[in-house]
């Protein structure tokens, strides 16, 4: 969608629950959010790489619905006008270890219950 | 019509740094990208080296020049914490292969006047001690250092936004059109600019661009990918490299690592047109890391992602006025290490489309310096 | 590379659905799930399905998750547990983090247990279902990263997957039917419920499961939000308040309650990611509950090959969830060509419309946000229903499940119309018709013959089924009621009758207590009432229950929290009910 940045947002006022942290894992605040999307930063992306709220340990799974809203309030726009930021692996945070360790599953082996693996050689 | 002084067609770092040194002499400034988002090409998808050592001669004057002209004040002048950190650089080596290629590497560089050495075993493990027992030399420049590239673009777009430069995202240029011989118009899916000068900073898509007004740039691209750990205690401040260049990385402000590299088939990897990541570059990723950084076994890797390098044909950038379309001015080709001479590019872009002389020689990344082999 | 005909990503309702219908046509299929035990939501949902019986209506969540997984072993399924996918990638690649066991050196000695590590394992497969469901949403209030402010479902896993009481007092967010179904466990594991509250101004869920909750004692807050939640180290209180039609704050209106816990349920998004990831084409408009993939009938993605089904591809519950999935399954089945297109096209016309039979009724997607006024009969529905959880003594007769008459019969307080039957099937001897209209509220069939057999009154999924009969001696009557508390009264037991408002109307006497392996763990209780409350006792505390120092009734009167929970009763002060307070004053006296 074409979006010309210089679009007036009107000053920046306080707003109640201004210092309640939205982002719990990098602890970002409403008011920082809505700051940034003041200073321009008018996608998800943006907001995400300015001020790392859904860079941590959940990738936003938690707050990217919240932090969507307050955006979205501030554009004035809908929330579903907004684009998600990408999704990348892991999926899960994962071990530098594990990622590091990749094992060959045997050709048609059966899978055990539990935990999988079989005779898988590492 | 839209007029300005000067429109830029890209809005990567190289981008908004020229669009904050133009807005700051007073021009007005037009920037145009494809894309919805500021920055959203290899200027965020980049290990934040700002670095001199290991470069080209051709463009260390660019990396020299940066930092010690504009990077240290970068975060005051933008009035964004670019988590700037000069601490060093260490290029590893664990071989006598090693060994050699970090020498010719230092050789050179001191050549050009950099503060470049290689030190031993003993060095490396006072600067880092958390390395790998098997490093048995390094190339150590104390003046390199590492910055949030993210926070950098994003500093120097909303910069230069404040000082009234328009930024215009998910708009494409399609192409450059001349009038009586020299640059005039800017044409994208929605409008037309009027301008006295077009700068053209958009990586790979720039050849296509400068394509329509009969100029060419050698360039292909390769999808690159790196990594970023969860926030882990602060371990050591320096960027880090490798003679093979087979990993490089830093821990950055907040914590977390951000690691690059390869499982050697990202030239051929098929493009997918999302920025797919590949199942087996992770892993390979993790592997090199821990090979040279085995206590970072335990942290978390929380995201993984990829980009695009425009890739010139022989390395380094072409910064340049372009002869034969008056008024056109390209900056592309930075082949992956654009971001740590980003202030410094900026900075002589505009100087370029202002008709000054630049703050940095640009003569060796020329447009036209690409001669036939035979 | 390990290659199979069909990853499933996600071992809930949909996954196993999809995976059983495509092992069946012999294709190989691979299952993985992070969890430690398959069934995803499905073993946390202690409470009776709702539908007819194509759609396992009337058993509990966590049987139809046996039989599904019963079902999926049967047909040849290899379910991977504790194994998390880390991406898809081009070329249909799937990455996952699982365990590898490292048999002991022998494998005799026990004083060398195998060891476990962990590992990375890529595979490919032909096609990919991702059914990874979604997560709970959250808002935010002063205080909501406290702990003990949690996630509705993050509760119901404490309770019943890991026999853990999230709280000793639960204020929850959100009357949609997470949050009246989560508010009914929690009392079922003993927490004390101390509000129900939610922003918007009528209940969300079904009407059945608010009365069950209401009849607790449990006050219903609509129109109310959190205001701030308090505490320093963890929840010790929090604040609501009514807010207007623009959904601000009326000043004055705050009220306080002292509790441990704050439970929210607002809503789920799909976690879509892995859909994202693999280049599929999103949408994101906001149907669905968030970003969701664009799916064909089948759950075929724009990406070939890759398919979505159940919440991650738009959330609505598990009954649909294993129908979507089975629908993807029968079209992998076909698309890899192990199935052919008309056999194929027959059964999945079947589940088709089998899927359009749970989408019907008030609360179908079609209706959502719509103001329905009136029953598919004609019937002023209960507004003290949707502002207060309960239908008021005035509005119950107007519905077709009540009636009078002699001698014991049903009474069905089932006043909106939802896609569930299972009574009609439950009766014997026909007493209750539904007919082919699965949404219809059910009636008393005219000239039928009630045994008390009980049957429907365990089969109720609402627990809205009651067996009455008005006269049984002078002045006295029976109620025959659902129960699903422990410790179960006995007979001879005496305690009160509770109002469909959770009040004490009456002193009841428990008559019989009635188990039975087909009443599927819901305890028939009977009581005797006051001739006069024969339709109005609706529930049974034991004394204890209703004079303890801790008792939801106490704990309704605590300062501000007062409502008129009689709603449009009239309120008429009753022999029996003043019967009721005079023995709680005497009790009182006598400690």
């Amino acid at each position: 969608m074409r979006t010309d940045r210089s679009k007036d947002l009107g000053p920046c006022l306080p707003m109640e629950g201004d210092d309640r942290i939205v982002c719990r894992c990098e602890e970002v605040t409403q008011g920082e959010i809505r700051q940034a999307v003041h200073d321009g930063m008018f996608t998800m992306t943006e907001i995400r790489r300015y001020l790392r709220c859904g860079m941590g340990l959940c990738q936003g799974q938690t707050c990217s619905r919240l932090v969507s809203g307050i955006v979205a309030r501030e554009l004035g726009i809908r929330p579903g006008e907004l684009r998600p930021a990408s999704s990348r692996a892991p999926m899960r945070p994962l071990e530098m270890s594990i990622w590091a360790n990749e094992c060959q599953a045997p050709d048609g082996a059966a899978e055990t219950k539990k935990g999988g693996a079989g005779d898988e050689k590492c | 019509m839209r007029s300005a002084d000067v429109v830029i067609c890209g809005a990567g770092v190289i981008g908004c740094a020229a669009a904050y040194y133009l807005a700051k002499k007073g021009k007005s400034v037009i920037v145009i990208d494809a894309d919805e988002a500021i920055g959203n090409g290899g200027s965020s998808r980049n290990g934040g080296g700002v670095r001199q050592s290991g470069r080209d001669v051709r463009e260390l004057p660019l990396a020299m020049y940066g930092i010690r002209s504009l990077w240290p004040t970068l975060s005051e002048e933008l009035g964004t914490d670019v988590e700037y950190v000069q601490k060093g650089n260490l290029r590893l080596g664990k071989t006598e292969k090693h060994r050699q290629i970090l020498q010719g590497l230092t050789d050179r560089s001191t050549a050009c006047g950099l503060d470049v050495k290689m030190i031993d075993k003993d060095q490396v493990r006072q600067i880092n001690p958390y390395l790998s027992d098997e490093v048995i030399c390094a190339s150590w420049c104390p003046t390199d250092g590492h910055a949030n590239p993210l926070k950098t673009t994003l500093g120097y777009f909303r910069a230069a936004r404040k000082l009234g430069a328009v930024f215009l995202t998910g708009e494409k240029v399609l192409r450059l059109r001349k009038e009586k011989g020299a640059l005039r118009y800017v044409e994208t899916d929605a409008d037309t600019y009027l301008c006295e000068t077009a700068i053209v900073a958009c990586g790979y898509e720039s050849r296509q661009i400068l394509d329509s007004v009969g100029i060419d740039v050698p360039l292909t691209k390769d999808l690159i990918e790196a990594l970023v750990t969860e926030m882990e205690p602060e371990m050591f401040p320096q960027m880090l490299g490798t003679a093979d260049a087979d990993f490089y990385g830093h821990q950055t402000r907040h914590g977390s690592f951000v690691f690059g590299g390869s499982a050697g088939y990202d030239r051929e990897n098929r493009d997918f047109g999302h920025l797919a990541v590949y199942g087996n570059t992770a892993p390979a990723i993790c592997r090199a890391t821990l090979r040279w950084i085995p206590r970072l076994k335990d942290a978390k890797i929380v995201r993984t992602w990829a980009g695009y390098e425009d890739i010139c044909a022989d390395g380094v950038p072409v910064i340049s006025k372009i002869d034969e379309v008056p008024g056109l001015i390209a900056a592309c080709g930075f082949t992956g290490h654009g971001f740590g001479i980003s202030p410094a590019v900026g900075t002589c872009l505009a100087e370029l489309a202002c008709g000054e002389k630049t703050s940095v020689d640009l003569s060796a990344l020329r447009y036209d310096r690409f001669r036939s082999c035979v | 590379m390990k290659r199979v005909d069909l990853i499933v990503i996600g071992a809930g309702p949909s996954g196993l659905s999809a995976a059983i219908e495509a092992a069946k046509t012999g294709m190989s299929v691979l299952v993985f799930d992070e969890n430690a035990r398959p069934g995803g939501q499905l073993f946390k949902q202690i409470h009776k399905f709702f539908g007819s019986k194509e759609h396992k209506a009337k058993i509990r969540g966590f049987v139809i998750g046996q039989q599904l997984l019963k079902e999926a072993e049967d047909a040849g399924v290899q379910v991977s547990l504790e194994s998390t996918v880390i991406g898809i990638y081009p070329e249909r690649e799937v990455v996952v983090r699982k365990y590898v066991e490292t048999p002991a050196a022998d494998g005799t000695d026990p004083q060398e247990p195998s060891s476990r590590h962990e590992a990375v394992f890529h595979y490919k497969a032909d096609a990919i279902l991702v059914a990874t469901g979604a997560s709970e949403n959250m808002v935010m209030f002063d205080g909501w990263t406290l702990p003990g402010v949690m996630g509705a479902g993050a509760a119901q896993t404490l309770m019943n997957l890991h026999g853990v009481r999230p709280g000793k007092r639960v204020l929850m967010l959100g009357s949609g039917n997470v949050g009246l179904v989560v508010s009914f466990q929690l009392l079922q594991a003993g927490c004390q419920v101390a509000a129900l509250v939610d922003a918007a101004p009528k209940i969300g869920g079904y009407g059945v499961h608010a009365a069950k909750v209401a009849r607790c004692g449990v006050p219903f807050y609509l129109s109310h939000t959190i205001k701030k939640v308090e505490g320093t180290n963890h929840v010790t209180g929090v604040t609501i308040a009514e807010v207007d039609s623009h959904f601000q704050f009326i000043p004055g209106t705050e009220k306080h309650f002292d509790v441990d816990t704050v439970c929210v349920a607002v809503g789920l998004s799909p976690m879509s990611q892995l859909l994202k990831m693999a280049g599929c084409e999103m949408d994101n408009s906001g149907k669905g509950g968030g970003q969701i993939p664009v799916v064909d009938a089948a759950g075929q993605t724009s990406v070939p090959g890759i398919f979505a089904a159940g919440d991650v591809a738009g959330i609505e519950e598990a009954s649909s969830a294993m129908i979507e999935g089975r629908m993807a399954g029968i079209r992998i089945a076909e698309y890899l060509g192990y199935e052919t297109k008309e056999a194929g096209e027959a059964e999945f016309s079947k589940e088709e419309a089998s899927l359009e039979g749970l989408r019907q009724g008030m609360f179908a997607p079609q209706n959502r946000g719509m103001k329905i006024e009136k029953t598919e009969e004609g019937i002023p529905i209960s507004t003290n229903l949707l502002k207060h959880g309960f239908v008021a003594d005035d509005e119950i007769g107007r519905f077709p499940g009540v009636t009078h008459k002699a001698g014991i019969h049903p009474v069905m307080e089932c006043t909106q119309n939802i896609p569930c039957n299972p009574c009609q099937d439950a009766c014997a001897k026909h007493c209750i018709h539904i007919g082919l209209n699965i949404t219809a509220l059910p009636a008393v069939e005219e000239g039928s013959t009630c045994i008390g057999c009980g049957m429907c009154v365990a089969s109720c999924s609402g627990q809205a089924i009651f067996l009455v009969n008005e006269h049984t001696k002078e002045g006295c009557a029976e109620v025959t009621l659902p129960y699903e508390f422990l410790p179960l009264p006995k007979a001879g037991d005496e305690g009160f009758g509770m109002s469909r408002s959770g009040k004490p109307v009456c002193r009841a006497k428990v008559v019989k207590v009635r188990t039975s392996k087909a009443f599927d763990h819901t305890a028939l209780l009977t009581i005797e009432v006051p001739e006069d409350m024969a339709m109005k006792a609706r529930f049974y505390r034991s004394r204890l229950e209703c004079t303890g120092g801790d008792s939801v009734i106490a704990q309704s009167r605590i300062k501000g929290a007062e409502v008129s929970q009689n709603g449009a009763t009239g309120d008429r002060p009753c022999e029996s009910k003043a019967a009721a307070e005079s023995e709680k004053r005497e009790e009182g006296a006598a400690i």
